[in-house]
């Protein structure tokens, strides 16, 4: 009994130590642990990534998902339509617009977050709670709010004596782009700005002292000690901020669905509309492609940008 | 301070600087506050429109000759006793209880022997592989959902919560293996090769010494992983449609608006017991996340 048991541990001492020794390697150590992670991102981003490739060169539908090749036909047919035009069009305005609304308010709140004053606890999660409610919960809420009938918006502007009728936020072209833009900022503001404070807070505050010291202006401090300092972290924010913009469809699909007249479409819901609630693989995964080299070169400049302040 | 130099010569002079001085600090003061509380307005109004909708009674809530900001009749349960006996809601729940934990227990178990390969190892192509994984949090699902919702149903789980128990790790591995990453660098060097000098394995390095200082880094990322499966919205609508198996943020949404009719005290109310556990919870995390970030002291 006792024999067999001093065999059992040592078999398994045995076992443990080859494992282990094998660990040891620094190189077979790491290529393990990083293994499930790579095989995991193989099976289900790069594979599907690969499918949808496939998708762009077939006629590929939900009911026959593998299709026949037809070449470049979906993207000549893509090309032509005009809503798809309009979608990419709209993708850049959205994204751009938010994205420099954001930076610029984002900057302001981080600043105003920085200074020590009362309930500052509290507001910081007033300010917080956009980022911290679901994406599709917060749009409902704005729906709500730019209802055509209920609108509180309308409300207190026909109240305050601004306009007689408010407009029809979402079911008017211009108001419709607007309204979808001021939703995106205002999920994202939290964010950016919460990067940016850490970014700020990151800055010693030797350095800062110094430069008043020196009589540094504000703007002056800024731009030279602040900036050089923050700017990986800002790069980051950026790209981050980017990434959920320009491929983001659940404000644009909880608000307008892309209406009126499929006049604000972003890239994202229209691949949506077309892939999945008409069923056209092929001609939905065209679409969605259309985000990606802009992923790509985004993140590229992003990614260099980053090395080259590392080396300075 | 203009009192105790009173008897200073020059304490006219003082006096009048220092009254400016004071000017300058109030306006100061004013502006500071007014900017913020726009802000405030800004990011907060939405979630007591949401509050005040869920607790209005009908005829309060559609009625255009009332105040909307406040409560002209007595506010009512109604719309909360709705939500929960005529919709699905504790089902979606529980469902999404059910993902959202499961999503975060793949995220940790992948992501933490990941980054930490990456981030204290070096091996060949140990940065290339680093980089790839931070690129693929570029990959949007609205890339991928038409593809994925073919995987899906190869897999049998189409129209199935579990769909979205494999599906979104995509989006949480490479976020959370980018974060954790951070975590790990902070934790010095030293620690790990003293360790290892008195014997001990790699893994029993990471196990013993790196994991239990990072706990702050391994919260962060599970709150994160789940706050981030509570947010999605695309793959839930693309996978998922019969009420029974919907996330509570896409129930809300979608079985609150019957064709034109929109239940908008019930619908808010629903929104709303999602959003503020959460938001109370993020909010604590928050310190973590930014020390995180700034790749501040782990301790």
């Amino acid at each position: 009994m006792a024999e067999i048991a001093r065999s059992a541990a040592y078999r398994r001492g045995v076992v443990g130590r080859t494992f282990g020794h094998l660990l040891d390697s620094e190189k077979v150590f790491g290529y393990v642990l990083v293994a499930p992670a790579i095989i995991y991102i193989i099976a289900l981003i790069a594979y599907p990534f690969g499918i949808a490739l496939w998708f762009t060169v077939t006629n590929a539908t939900v009911g026959d998902p593998l299709g026949k090749f037809t070449g470049l036909d979906n993207l000549k047919a893509v090309l032509d339509d005009d809503v798809f035009r309009r979608a990419l069009l709209n993708t850049f305005v959205f994204t751009l617009t938010s994205q420099a609304l954001q930076m610029v308010l984002g900057t302001t709140l981080a600043f105003l977050l920085m200074r020590k004053f009362r309930f500052r606890r509290t507001i910081r999660a007033l300010i917080l709670l956009p980022f911290t409610i679901p994406v599709a919960i917060g749009a409902m809420a704005w729906n709500w709010m730019l209802n055509p009938t209920y609108s509180v918006i309308n409300w207190v502007g026909e109240h305050l004596g601004l306009f007689q009728y408010g407009p029809n936020w979402l079911g008017e072209e211009k108001y419709a782009m607007v309204s979808i833009i001021l939703v995106n900022v205002w999920r994202n503001l939290p964010f950016t700005a919460i990067v940016l404070m850490a970014g700020i807070s990151a800055v010693p505050q030797e350095i800062i002292e110094a430069a008043n010291l020196d009589g540094a202006r504000f703007l002056t401090r800024y731009r030279k000690i602040m900036v050089p300092i923050i700017a990986p972290i800002l790069y980051i924010a950026l790209l981050f901020s980017l990434v959920f913009t320009f491929t983001d469809m659940t404000v644009v699909w909880l608000l307008t669905r892309g209406n009126p007249v499929n006049s604000t479409h972003v890239l994202a819901s229209y691949a949506f509309l077309q892939g999945v609630v008409a069923g056209s693989l092929g001609r939905g995964a065209t679409i969605s492609l259309f985000l990606f080299p802009v992923l790509l070169i985004g993140a590229l400049a992003m990614l260099r940008a980053l090395k080259s302040r590392q080396l300075d | 301070m203009a009192t105790t130099i009173a008897h200073v010569p020059t304490a006219p002079l003082r006096t009048r600087h220092s009254a400016a001085h004071r000017r300058n600090k109030v306006l100061k003061e004013i502006g500071f506050w007014g900017l913020l509380a726009v802000f405030i307005v800004f990011a907060a109004f939405p979630v007591y429109w949401m509050l005040i909708t869920a607790f209005k009674q009908v005829n309060d809530l559609y009625n255009l000759q009332n105040n909307p900001f406040i409560f002209n009749l007595a506010p009512t349960l109604d719309q909360v006793r709705y939500l929960i006996d005529k919709t699905q809601y504790l089902t979606w729940v529980r469902n999404t209880l059910e993902v959202g934990l499961l999503v975060v227990a793949v995220t940790i178990v992948i992501c933490v022997p990941a980054a930490y390969a990456l981030s204290r190892t070096k091996f060949p192509g140990s940065g290339a592989l680093g980089i790839g994984i931070f690129l693929t949090y570029l990959v949007p699902p609205t890339l991928l959902f038409l593809p994925l919702s073919q995987l899906v149903v190869g897999m049998g789980l189409v129209n199935t919560r579990w769909a979205l128990v494999v599906v979104y790790p995509t989006f949480t591995i490479p976020f959370c293996t980018w974060l954790l990453m951070g975590f790990f660098k902070n934790v010095p060097r030293e620690i790990t090769e003293a360790a290892r000098v008195d014997g001990c394995s790699r893994l029993g390095a990471m196990f013993r010494i790196v994991l239990p200082v990072s706990i702050p880094g391994l919260l962060t990322i599970a709150i994160f992983a789940f706050t981030l499966v509570m947010q999605e919205y695309v793959y839930a609508l693309t996978f998922v449609s019969s009420t029974q198996e919907k996330m509570v943020t896409l129930g809300v949404v979608t079985d609150l608006v019957r064709g034109d009719v929109f239940f908008w005290g019930s619908l808010m109310a629903g929104a709303l017991f999602v959003a503020v556990p959460v938001a109370i919870a993020y909010n604590f995390m928050m310190d973590t996340f930014v020390r995180g970030i700034t790749g501040g002291a782990l301790k």
